[in-house]
């Protein structure tokens, strides 16, 4: 992080989004240094994209502002809109028309200077590897392959903000891995600010600093080193013939706090090795496996939210909360997301 | 500027690309004017047999009689439903790309009005190929003056398509809401019948009915008024009165323009107050 100044290119101040009485983002404050990779991590429905759209000036904001390379969202939309660059969770190419007019078209919506405009087309072409197919109708396009475009189209303007919202979902692993190479890539030759949102640990793990958002709340802030540190130790699972008993056992010998949802319990120590042998032998309920791992941006969330960190395990309120998020915005509430 | 040629430029070439759509935007005024309009006339030929016709009335044709109207038929289909594009554009994102653009929200309905006028216009010069085959004649004065009035319709129709489309979230809405407007307004604008002998109520409709302005310009370019004996200017309607005022072609014109301008200042006003 050597190129990094020490510059707030982004500073949310008290950041609020109601509709009606449901308050899909809380007041949430907080500032990004030029450039860092930063990523809000959270399950579903946690208010994730809404602040991003808020931050990006396509959605209003009820309460608070964000100030984005020294311009007020609330006030300076034109300006925000020059410095940012933003890829969608949702796709929002124009399929009817080729790679190239895609790209063209945004270099003209934010006038790229006619002399640079064809190089810069070809370099993010090439870059993601699809400068064989610029002149295909996108509608012919692979997920992957639209994904990449529409990456390469958020780079084209040279923004000093990258704005990713789950930018690899729905994507299969090995073009996972080919787009976060491309961000890197990128972000250490251009000093790019990413902002990006997510709900899987390992890409939350490439960040310089994670936010974890949960109920339209900030949780916590830092980096995901100091995060795992703050989990404590290594991480003990487990699952026993009696779970309950077993936290009212480890409560009691070890004086631990023990959390217990679907899969078992876990609970953590300084030196997990040196814990489990002698753990084994004095637990008076059956052990029927254990495992112990050093922590994990889940253990994190898990240890800040109470909850796993999975998309099935939204409970029914939070789908509701999200089925109420989607038709409040006219989208179709069992569309994809 | 670019801004506005490169919206404008996507409908065009989209329109260019889509030949099912070309194809069956003929379904529609052959329908009307050859099946329709051949039918019609043969019948009006046959009552005018049985009884005393004034001299001047025998170069009555339906079919002639109808093809202005169809003209302005397919220009007013074609630019109200260009502004289909924004919301589909709304519904499957692309909306957003743009939205979240630094681009003047002015120059985005200026593009799109001027995008969906064009196509419209390229639509309406289409059906002059049912030319040749119901005996109207043109000459070079015609087409001058039909090419700016078409565009003029086209831009005033495609404005009124954008200020709808402009808060609406979904394609059936729109066609919903573009479905209650385009039949009362085609029926009503003299496209299909003389505007003659009609019941006081519907005549002042009809007079509000800014669609019949632009359907009797083109009528009164495409027939040639000017050189009209009088009775058949009567049988076909074409001496329509505001208020006793004859109303002359540069006078609907004017109107038009006026018209447009309003509702592309509503359009533009709409499109940048509302939420995405």
């Amino acid at each position: 992080m050597t190129k990094n100044s020490n510059r707030d290119i982004i500073v949310v101040k008290n950041l609020t989004k109601r509709y009606g009485s449901f308050t899909a983002v809380k007041g949430i404050s907080f500032s990004v240094k030029e450039g860092e990779l930063f990523g809000f991590l959270g399950p579903n429905g946690a208010g994730k994209s809404t602040s991003i759209n808020m931050m990006c000036t396509v959605l209003s904001v009820t309460e608070g502002t964000a100030i984005l390379n020294g311009h007020d969202i609330t006030r300076d939309k034109a300006r925000v809109r020059e410095a940012i660059g933003i890829i969608f969770q949702d796709p929002s190419l124009d399929e009817n028309l080729t790679a190239l007019e895609n790209l063209k078209l945004h270099c003209v919506m934010y006038k790229v200077d006619k002399s640079v405009r064809m190089q810069r087309i070809m370099e993010v072409l090439e870059m993601t590897e699809l400068i064989d197919r610029k002149d295909s109708l996108v509608k012919t396009f692979s997920g992957g392959m639209k994904r990449r475009l529409e990456i390469a189209r958020g780079l084209l303007h040279y923004p000093k903000i990258l704005f990713l919202d789950e930018p690899t979902i729905g994507l299969d692993p090995q073009t996972r891995s080919h787009i976060w190479k491309y961000i890197m890539d990128i972000k250490e030759r251009e000093n790019i600010t990413v902002f990006l949102t997510t709900h899987y640990m390992d890409e939350a793990e490439y960040c310089d600093r994670v936010a974890i958002m949960d109920h339209g709340e900030l949780v916590v802030l830092d980096t995901p080193a100091n995060l795992k540190n703050a989990v404590g130790g290594d991480v003990i699972r487990l699952r026993t013939e009696d779970d309950e008993m077993a936290v009212a056992e480890i409560g009691k010998r070890y004086g631990l706090a023990v959390t217990r949802d679907r899969d078992g319990i876990s609970f953590s120590v300084a030196s997990g090795e040196e814990f489990m042998a002698p753990f084994i032998k004095e637990l008076p309920v059956k052990i029927l496996s254990i495992g112990m791992s050093r922590p994990t941006l889940n253990d994190v969330f898990l240890k800040f939210t109470g909850r796993a960190l999975r998309d099935e395990e939204l409970s029914s309120t939070d789908q509701l909360r999200e089925t109420m998020k989607r038709s409040r915005a006219g989208l179709r509430p069992f569309g994809r997301s | 500027m670019e801004q506005i040629l490169y919206i404008w430029y996507r409908d065009v070439v989209k329109f260019v690309r889509d030949r099912t759509r070309l194809a069956s935007s003929f379904v529609m005024p052959f329908m009307f004017l050859i099946l329709f309009g051949n039918g019609m006339g043969g019948a009006i030929k046959s009552l005018m047999a049985s009884g005393r016709v004034p001299a001047g009335l025998a170069g009555f044709d339906f079919v002639k009689f109808m093809f202005p109207g169809i003209i302005g038929m397919t220009v007013f289909n074609t630019a109200i439903f260009s502004a289909l594009s924004i919301v589909q554009d709304r519904e499957f994102g692309f909306m957003k790309e743009i939205m979240v653009s630094p681009v003047p929200r002015v120059h985005i309905v200026l593009g799109k009005t001027l995008g969906g006028a064009t196509v419209a216009l390229l639509q309406g010069l289409l059906m002059f190929l049912f030319v040749p085959f119901i005996g109207i004649k043109l000459n070079p004065g015609i087409v001058l003056r039909v090419i700016p009035a078409i565009f003029l319709v086209a831009f005033t129709i495609s404005s009124i398509g954008i200020l709808v489309a402009s808060r609406l979230k979904t394609a059936q809405g729109f066609q919903m809401i573009i479905q209650l407007l385009v039949f009362p307004m085609l029926f009503l604008s003299g496209a299909y019948f003389p505007l003659n002998g009609m019941p006081g109520w519907m005549n002042i409709i009809v007079k509000l009915n800014p669609l019949t302005y632009a359907v009797d310009l083109f009528k009164k370019i495409i027939l040639e008024y000017d050189k009209m004996p009088e009775v058949l200017r009567q049988a076909m309607g074409l001496n329509l009165q505001v208020g006793g005022h004859l109303v002359t072609a540069a006078n609907e014109a004017g109107f038009i323009a006026l018209f447009g301008a309003v509702m592309i200042v509503l359009a533009m006003w709409s499109f940048s107050t509302v939420e995405q």
